[in-house]
């Protein structure tokens, strides 16, 4: 697309003393591609926007815009959109004025400016809000106001620095889709920083999970969620319990029960363990065999969350887990606590990870 | 060390930071006053139970404690009764005192000044005939109601590097930039500084008042360029020219004298002349309603008798009010030198009008200040 | 689980009394009698320091011998005083622009230093104002005056002939007074700075402005607030200054509160002296209210 350009992030380390932010860290965005950078509190992703926004310089390695190097360009002349997670809307100037700025800087015309200011709020719904100061808005109307500002200069990559942190839940979700379709309507390169494990996987056509300063998997949401390649990454994203299992002849072993297999995963010298996640597992019908994996155990705790129930279950061996039981009809009925309980789970979602926590 | 009324006054209300010793003035009075209040109490027992007593109020500081050593032992001792004391800072406090109908001061030590506008506004008793018409204390330093009990003069004072062998002679010398370059103080009032621009216009010093005001400001304008320092305390005015800012300053003597006797000053570096001084005095008055009022009259007869007058000047660089007190033998020859008003002094400078100043002195202050801010 | 009665959602019969309403308000107006106990002593001090003399000092400017005058105020139509007014304002203007020029680099200075630095940095900002403004103003007279410090040096370095006159004039008033005033126009401007968020400058950078235009166009208007209160406080106080155009000012720079002192000490006039502190008091009041409209007070105050 012509309004966006690839990102090239090459061996870029960044080290505050012995601590090390960014480790020897590499990515390639495609253009018009939306990437989110996943990780906890400290795991760098933050730093790594800095530097593409240019507020902090690396200690080496390259970034490259296009096929312009930007490593030492300073922030005023990278020519990128940013929105920041307290939006840094300049509370001195009206939400116009704040639009226009960036216009102003570029030298634009007063009528230009005035149009664009219009359009750009219409864009994001604050039509006639113009004139309003910035600490008369909602914390919703700030953030679309912060978002118009980032795009209003028609850059061709935009940063979002967790831009939807401070809202609460529903607007969240609404300002993730509509961010979205902005998006897809804009379709510049977007690196998106979140702690969220859902809010990524809503958004992004990538995610890079970072973690203490480097990449631990990058992938379509879908690849994440479904194929952690790291006990990480499986506790990172969505709920998981785990049981170590050993691979052995294309199938992992519980003891002396087999699991079936898609993918037999690559060998691990600290062994393996077996995700579950709560919504993969089923509840059985005694005697049902339907070519799932079977688990068996004894219900320890029903816990009722209205669209589905949570159960805990103690199998055989004594591991705990946790199955999600969504609430229709349809569903099996949930036994009583101290009943015992066979567990299915289909082949195609028995993930297996190294044991190992390190990479 | 002595300052006039005025000075004090200034004192109390801003520069009390300014001048160290300010900062005693306040315990001593609020000492003085739990004192006065005491005695109050003990008053109201029974006669005979109780030394009769007088309350009188100076300065405080080295010029009281002089005044206790040279006088008001004496008192105690020939009448028999407790002389107590007391501080005050100026005219406020006789204003109030009479105001309430029952001053607690029999006596008290202000300005010449004060003294007389005191008496204009009606808030003096009369003093003893027998005081007043002592021949020893001239008329100028005494009045129906008031009479000066020390002297001092307002003089010239220099750096004796900055003019080699020539010596100032009076004010057309303090004028005489050409002759005796160099910079000037001179006070921040128009107090001294009109009389001696008019004489230093060569207006006779027995034909000062009243002053010609145009004339004075019109000559003080010759002068202003090279002064650099309008002093507006006592220690100002020896500081600048201990210090070298000035070569030569208008001045009390007392304030001259000492910075002479200062490490500074000392070996010749400083001189004074009596030339063409301007004498001013303080005095004693009694506050309207004064309560023991005979008593009080007696001590001040006393305290005014030539030879109890001299004393003072055993005890401070301050002279006598009293002419006679010259002649009593009291003051040892060697410091007569030094006193304004002594024999060998005398006649060289001339009395300030305390009477033209209580009329003029509001509009003189607006004009000399507006002078100097030109 | 399942429980046959519907649930019951109100308890009261309509048209009653809402349940033990009567004792929570008691409750409430009991914590804000006390409350207020609480800050009854203070608000009588205020009024009784700050409030009763100013109204006294009112009433006895306009109050004579003969009852109700304008005399005191007619007083001040003489030309000495106009012109102590025009030096009051020049000296504030000018002690208060250099203080600006030089406190805000400071300010900006300590604002972008290390937690650590920064304390050090106000420590010595801060030092001047708890040694005695007297022991300062004696400081500068020994190192400006003909012979003192400066003069001395420059002499030795045969850089000057004559000694530079830099004391007992406007020169050095204004020198004594800008080193009393910058710590007054640092903190409040540090204050601010410290509070503006370093995200405003990086979005400024980021949306294309070059350093000297974010710190123009984005640090300096929201450091603002600081600066009008750091400029007020600075103003106000040079308003009513005494000491140091008394000591530094050779008897020639004559100010308003100086003024105040001499109708005092000359002429004992309480009247002519209000009527002068009351002018100084409308003043102030006069500059506080018209930047407050300027500015709005919220912002002064730094409610922000």
């Amino acid at each position: 697309m012509a309004m966006s350009l690839p990102i090239s992030i090459r061996s870029v380390t960044k080290r505050y003393g012995a601590f090390a932010a960014l480790d020897d860290i590499g990515l390639e965005i495609a253009s018009g591609e939306f990437i989110t950078l996943l990780g906890p509190s400290g795991s760098g992703k933050t730093t790594l926007l800095m530097v593409l926004a240019g507020f902090i310089r690396p200690d080496s390695g390259e970034v490259r815009f296009g096929d312009r190097d930007v490593s030492l360009t300073p922030p005023h002349k990278r020519d990128v959109g940013m929105v920041f997670q307290n939006y840094a809307l300049f509370p001195h100037m009206s939400v116009a004025g704040n639009l226009a700025y960036p216009l102003k800087l570029r030298g634009a015309g007063k009528s230009a400016i005035a149009e664009r200011v219009n359009r750009a709020l219409d864009m994001v719904q604050l039509q006639g809000l113009g004139e309003r100061q910035v600490d008369q808005l909602s914390g919703g109307q700030k953030q679309r106001v912060a978002l118009a500002r980032a795009i209003i200069f028609e850059p061709r990559i935009l940063l979002m620095d967790e831009p939807l942190s401070a809202l609460d839940k529903k607007l969240r979700e609404q300002m993730q889709i509509e961010v979205r379709h902005l998006h897809q309507r804009l379709g510049m390169t977007t690196v998106y920083v979140t702690h969220d494990q859902r809010e990524a996987l809503t958004m992004s056509d990538r995610i890079a999970v970072i973690d203490r300063g480097r990449f631990k998997q990058i992938g379509r949401p879908r690849d994440i969620y479904e194929r952690p390649d790291s006990r990480f990454i499986a506790e990172f994203i969505g709920e998981s319990s785990f049981l170590p299992v050993t691979v052995r002849d294309g199938a992992a072993w519980i003891g002396e029960r087999p699991l079936k297999l898609a993918r037999v995963p690559p060998g691990a010298a600290g062994g393996h363990l077996l995700v579950l996640r709560p919504e993969k597992l089923q509840i059985l019908a005694a005697g049902a065999a339907d070519g799932l994996n079977r688990l068996d155990g004894e219900v320890k705790e029903v816990v009722y969350q209205g669209e589905s129930s949570l159960l805990y279950v103690a199998l055989a061996g004594g591991q705990q887990v946790a199955i999600r039981q969504p609430a229709t009809s349809a569903a099996p009925a949930v036994p009583d606590i101290g009943q015992p309980i066979r567990l299915g789970l289909a082949p195609s979602d028995t993930i297996i990870v190294p044991a190992d926590a390190a990479p | 060390m002595r300052l006039p009324r005025v000075d004090r006054t200034a004192r109390q209300i801003a520069s009390k930071i300014i001048e160290a010793e300010g900062s005693h003035m306040n315990v001593t009075k609020i000492g003085a006053m739990a004192l006065v209040g005491a005695g109050l109490v003990f008053a109201a027992q029974p006669a005979g139970a109780q030394q009769k007593s007088i309350t009188v109020s100076s300065w405080g500081g080295a010029f009281q404690k002089a005044q206790r050593e040279a006088w008001f032992n004496l008192v105690e001792k020939e009448l028999g009764i407790t002389v107590k004391e007391d501080t005050t800072s100026g005219i406020a406090d006789i204003r109030t005192q009479v105001a309430s109908g029952k001053p607690t001061w029999d006596l008290s030590t202000q300005g010449a000044y004060t003294c007389a506008l005191l008496q204009k506004e009606g808030k003096l008793e009369k003093i003893d005939d027998a005081i007043i018409n002592d021949p020893g204390v001239p008329a100028e330093l005494k009045s129906s109601h008031w009479i000066s009990q020390i002297v001092y003069s307002t003089a010239i004072g220099w750096r004796t590097k900055a003019f080699g062998d020539k010596k100032p002679t009076g004010w057309a010398a303090f004028w005489d930039t050409k002759n005796f370059p160099g910079q000037r103080s001179m006070r921040k009032h128009p107090l001294y500084n009109l009389e001696a621009a008019l004489i230093a216009d060569g207006v006779p010093m027995d034909k000062l008042y009243p002053l010609d005001a145009d004339r004075a400001f019109k000559k003080l304008a010759q002068v202003k360029p090279h002064v650099l320092v309008w002093w507006s305390s006592g220690a100002q005015s020896a500081q600048v020219l201990q210090d070298g800012e000035v070569d030569m300053t208008q001045a009390w003597n007392g304030r001259i004298q000492a910075a002479m006797a200062e490490k500074e000053g000392k070996g010749g570096k400083l001189d004074i002349t009596f030339d063409q001084q301007m004498l001013v005095s303080d005095c004693w008055l009694m506050p309207k309603g004064a309560p023991n009022k005979e008593l009080a009259m007696k001590a001040l007869a006393i305290m005014m008798r030539p030879e109890v007058n001299a004393r003072i000047s055993l005890f401070i660089n301050y002279a006598p009010s009293n002419l006679k007190g010259f002649d009593a033998a009291v003051i040892p020859p060697e410091k007569l030198p030094d006193l304004p008003n002594s024999p060998q002094n005398k006649g060289k400078g001339f009395v300030m009008s305390v009477d033209w100043w209580v009329e003029n002195s509001d509009e003189m202050v607006k004009r000399f200040d507006a002078f100097l801010q030109q | 689980m399942t429980t046959d009665a519907a649930p019951a959602i109100a308890h009261r019969p309509a048209g009653d009394e809402a349940l033990n309403a009567g004792r929570y308000k008691t409750a409430r107006r009991l914590e804000e009698l006390a409350l207020g106990g609480l800050a009854l002593p203070a608000l009588l001090l205020i009024g009784l320091i700050a409030l009763a003399p100013n109204l006294w000092l009112c009433w006895l400017s306009f109050y004579g011998p003969n009852g109700f005058t304008l005399a005191y105020y007619e007083r001040l139509l003489h030309p000495n005083y106009m012109l102590t007014l025009k030096t009051t304002f020049e000296l504030s203007f000018l002690v208060t622009g250099i203080c600006m020029a030089l406190g805000y680099p400071l300010a900006y200075l300590i604002a972008q230093s290390s937690q650590r630095m920064a304390s050090l940095l106000l420590l010595l900002v801060m030092f001047p104002v708890w040694t005695s403004l007297l022991v300062r103003c004696y400081a500068w007279l020994v190192l400006l005056q003909r012979r003192g410090l400066i003069n001395t040096w420059l002499g030795d370095a045969g850089i000057i002939e004559t000694p530079l006159r830099l004391v007992h004039n406007f020169t050095g008033t204004t020198i004594g007074m800008v080193h009393i005033m910058l710590p007054f126009m640092v903190l409040p401007l540090y204050a601010a700075m410290r509070a503006i968020s370093p995200d405003y400058m990086r979005a400024a950078a980021n949306l294309g402005a070059s350093p000297i235009k974010a710190f123009w166009q984005v640090f300096v208007p929201l450091s603002l607030p600081g600066l009008v209160a750091g400029v007020i406080i600075v103003f106000v106080l040079c308003l009513g200054f005494y000491v140091t155009p008394a000591l530094l000012g050779g008897g020639r720079v004559m100010m308003w509160s100086m003024q105040i002192e001499r109708t005092v000490t000359y002429h004992s006039d309480w009247g002519a002296a209000s009527a002068l502190g009351v002018v100084l008091l409308v003043m102030t009041l006069l500059i506080l209210w018209l930047v407050g409209r300027l500015v709005g007070f919220e912002r002064i105050m730094g409610s922000r």
